[in-house]
């Protein structure tokens, strides 16, 4: 900050009788000790397509696990690996992909649902789209083995749901990962 | 549920009050040293008894804010030679030799009187120096509200001292965990009082920002499983859910004329930047990314955007003129850049850049040029927002062990800590001026 220095209490004195300007002012605020503003009206949400199984083998969501208060299981299907700020797919991931499409074949009925995760470090929302941009390539490889595209959806945690909480780089590679929900098949239509 | 508050603020009639007098400067005091100040507690000039505390409540809030804002040394209360309640709150009725001796440049006095739920504020500040009142104003409101007032007068002084009024009566949302597992969005003003918690849907609730007016606040939720964003409006309670049909919402910013809302869309793993109305529908599609472009703040004058995007391998810090379209790059130093916010000002960007292994907070010319590192890269600081006046940035930062919101000047200097809710606080964004 600049040294210049102002003497700023300058015996300027423009008395006026402050009327002008000084009509009262009326605002409304929020409530201060109100809790809940945005969702006091709703009940719960979430858990829509929570783990209930209507046949074999499901995983629950990683959303899911957190509200329940439960680390996210295992499924089936194995996580794939990432490097840090990166979305290619390395060999051991494509390998992991390759066992993944070998089960999804032996269980056609089987829906899943992507799940892009990344370690804490960066940026939320800059996590969000490597999230994202994680799991398409997961489902974009999977479809070139032969899996059809409307039996894979995507969905992004970015950084917000870690499976692993130290601050450590076996911990963060843990948590830059591809995740393979197996979600309850649709009813035969 | 909202309740409807009135805060009557009053010129003081009936009393001289300085009008005119703009002067622009630095706060310096002697030797170029904090402004020294003192707050004396208030005299209560009613017949009811101070049971509310108002006297030390009001004066010390005021000195809070004096002491965050980093410009001023506020003097000790066990030092002052005067007795609040027996000496006088107006020119000629107290002694500035009393105020001198103690090292006092300036002065804060005044008195409250209370009826029922409400109270009557007279607030002066004096130039010990020159032994003159510098402004005076009367304030009315519910008690409840004192802070509010309290407020109210400092952002007055540092308008007298530097001719833009200060911006203590603005608030800060931010994501906390508040020791739970759960994302929730919360609102406080910065000494903490009046904090509420927004949302409270028990999922993961990110990115917050205000409208300009400071009547509604966006964010973006999982609450109900594919996150896209919300608007609420903090007046009327309501609610909308943005509901774009071309993908999912990762984040969004208001314009500063309130009527669109540049937005970030994921689509079949590309992000991409949109315009949309302020019902989420799409107006246009801003940039056409194979990657990721995310996070847009506006310019002040609502021609630009500054944002992320990975076009280069990492992510780097652009600048979209939205008349033609164009972009162009704004960081090339350091690997990883995000988060960017735009003054209020116009003249500077504050983003997120990696450093080694850690991550510390940037301002960079708007035009471009270098870089300059505002926090230390031994621990974490991201997520820089800017103050109304655009002389403060709030940030969240790790150095207390987990994330807490800090506050510093816009050049890096007087970096305070403003919460320790016993979770991680992250994510602020700093509300405009409030009245």
């Amino acid at each position: 900050m600049a040294q210049l220095k102002v003497r700023v209490w300058g015996s300027v004195a423009l008395f006026i009788f402050a009327v002008a300007g000084c009509a009262p002012s009326t605002a409304s605020k929020p409530d201060t000790g109100s809790a809940a503003g945005a969702d006091a009206s709703k009940s719960q949400a979430g858990g829509v397509q929570s783990g209930a199984t209507r046949e074999g083998a499901t995983t629950p969501g990683s959303l899911d696990a957190l509200q329940k208060g439960q680390s996210a299981a295992a499924g089936p299907l194995k996580d794939v690996f990432f490097d840090f700020d990166r979305y290619d797919l390395q060999a051991a991931a494509r390998a992991t992909l390759k066992e993944n499409a070998d089960w999804l074949k032996k269980n056609p009925s089987a829906r899943v649902e992507i799940e892009g995760h990344c370690d804490e470090r960066g940026t939320n929302e800059y996590n969000l789209a490597l999230g994202a941009k994680r799991a398409q390539a997961a489902k974009d490889y999977l479809a070139t083995l032969g899996i059809a595209g409307n039996r894979l959806s995507t969905i992004s945690y970015g950084e917000e749901i870690p499976v692993c909480k130290q601050q450590s780089e076996d911990c963060w590679r843990q948590n830059r990962r591809a995740r393979f929900v197996v979600i309850p098949s649709r009813p035969a239509s | 549920m909202i309740l409807k508050v009135v805060l009557m603020v009053l010129c003081l009639v009936g009393y001289p009050a300085f009008a005119g007098a703009q002067f622009k400067g630095e706060i310096v005091g002697q030797g170029g040293q904090k402004f020294p100040i003192a707050v004396s507690p208030l005299k209560n000039l009613g017949t009811v008894s101070d049971a509310a505390k108002l006297s030390e409540g009001i004066a010390d809030t005021m000195a809070q804010d004096l002491d965050l804002s980093g410009w001023f040394k506020v003097l000790d209360r066990s030092a002052y030679i005067e007795h609040p309640q027996t000496t006088g709150i107006t020119l000629g009725s107290f002694d500035f030799k009393n105020w001198s001796t103690i090292g006092a440049e300036g002065l804060v006095k005044g008195g409250f009187s209370v009826q029922g739920d409400e109270v009557t504020v007279e607030l002066r500040l004096f130039d010990v120096y020159q032994n003159k009142e510098r402004v005076g104003k009367r304030y009315a409101g519910k008690i409840k509200d004192y802070r509010r007032i309290a407020h109210k007068f400092v952002d007055e002084i540092i308008n007298q001292f530097t001719g833009v009024p200060g911006i203590f009566n603005s608030r800060i949302a931010y994501v906390s965990t508040s020791g739970g597992r759960f994302k929730e969005i919360h609102v406080s003003h910065l000494d903490g009082s009046e904090k509420f918690q927004l949302t409270n849907n028990r999922t993961i609730n990110l990115s917050p920002s205000w409208s300009p007016d400071g009547r509604a606040i966006l964010y973006s939720s999982f609450k109900e499983r594919a996150q896209t964003l919300f608007l609420f409006d903090l007046y009327s309670g309501k609610e909308i859910k943005f509901s774009p049909r071309a993908g999912r919402l990762l984040g969004g910013k208001i314009a500063p004329d309130g009527k669109t809302v540049a937005a970030t869309l994921e689509s079949g793993g590309n992000s991409n930047l949109y315009l949309l109305d302020l019902n989420g529908n799409v107006l246009r599609k801003l940039t056409e990314e194979t990657g990721i472009a995310v996070s847009p703040s506006w310019s002040p004058d609502g021609q630009q955007l500054v944002y992320v995007s990975d076009r280069s391998g990492s992510p780097q810090i652009y600048v979209l003129n939205l008349a033609s379209g164009k972009s162009r790059r704004l960081t090339y130093s350091g690997g990883y850049n995000t988060s960017p916010e735009w003054s209020p000002k116009g003249d500077m960007i504050v983003y997120t850049g990696r450093v080694g292994s850690r991550f510390t907070i940037f301002s960079i010319n708007a035009e471009g040029g270098e870089a300059r590192k505002l926090t230390s890269e031994s621990s974490d600081s991201e997520d820089a927002t800017w103050s109304p006046d655009g002389r403060f940035i709030a940030f969240s930062s790790n150095r207390g062990g987990r994330y807490q919101l800090y506050i510093m000047q816009a050049g890096g200097e007087n970096q305070r800590r403003l919460t320790g809710s016993g979770g991680d606080d992250t994510k602020p964004s700093w509300s405009p001026r409030l009245d």
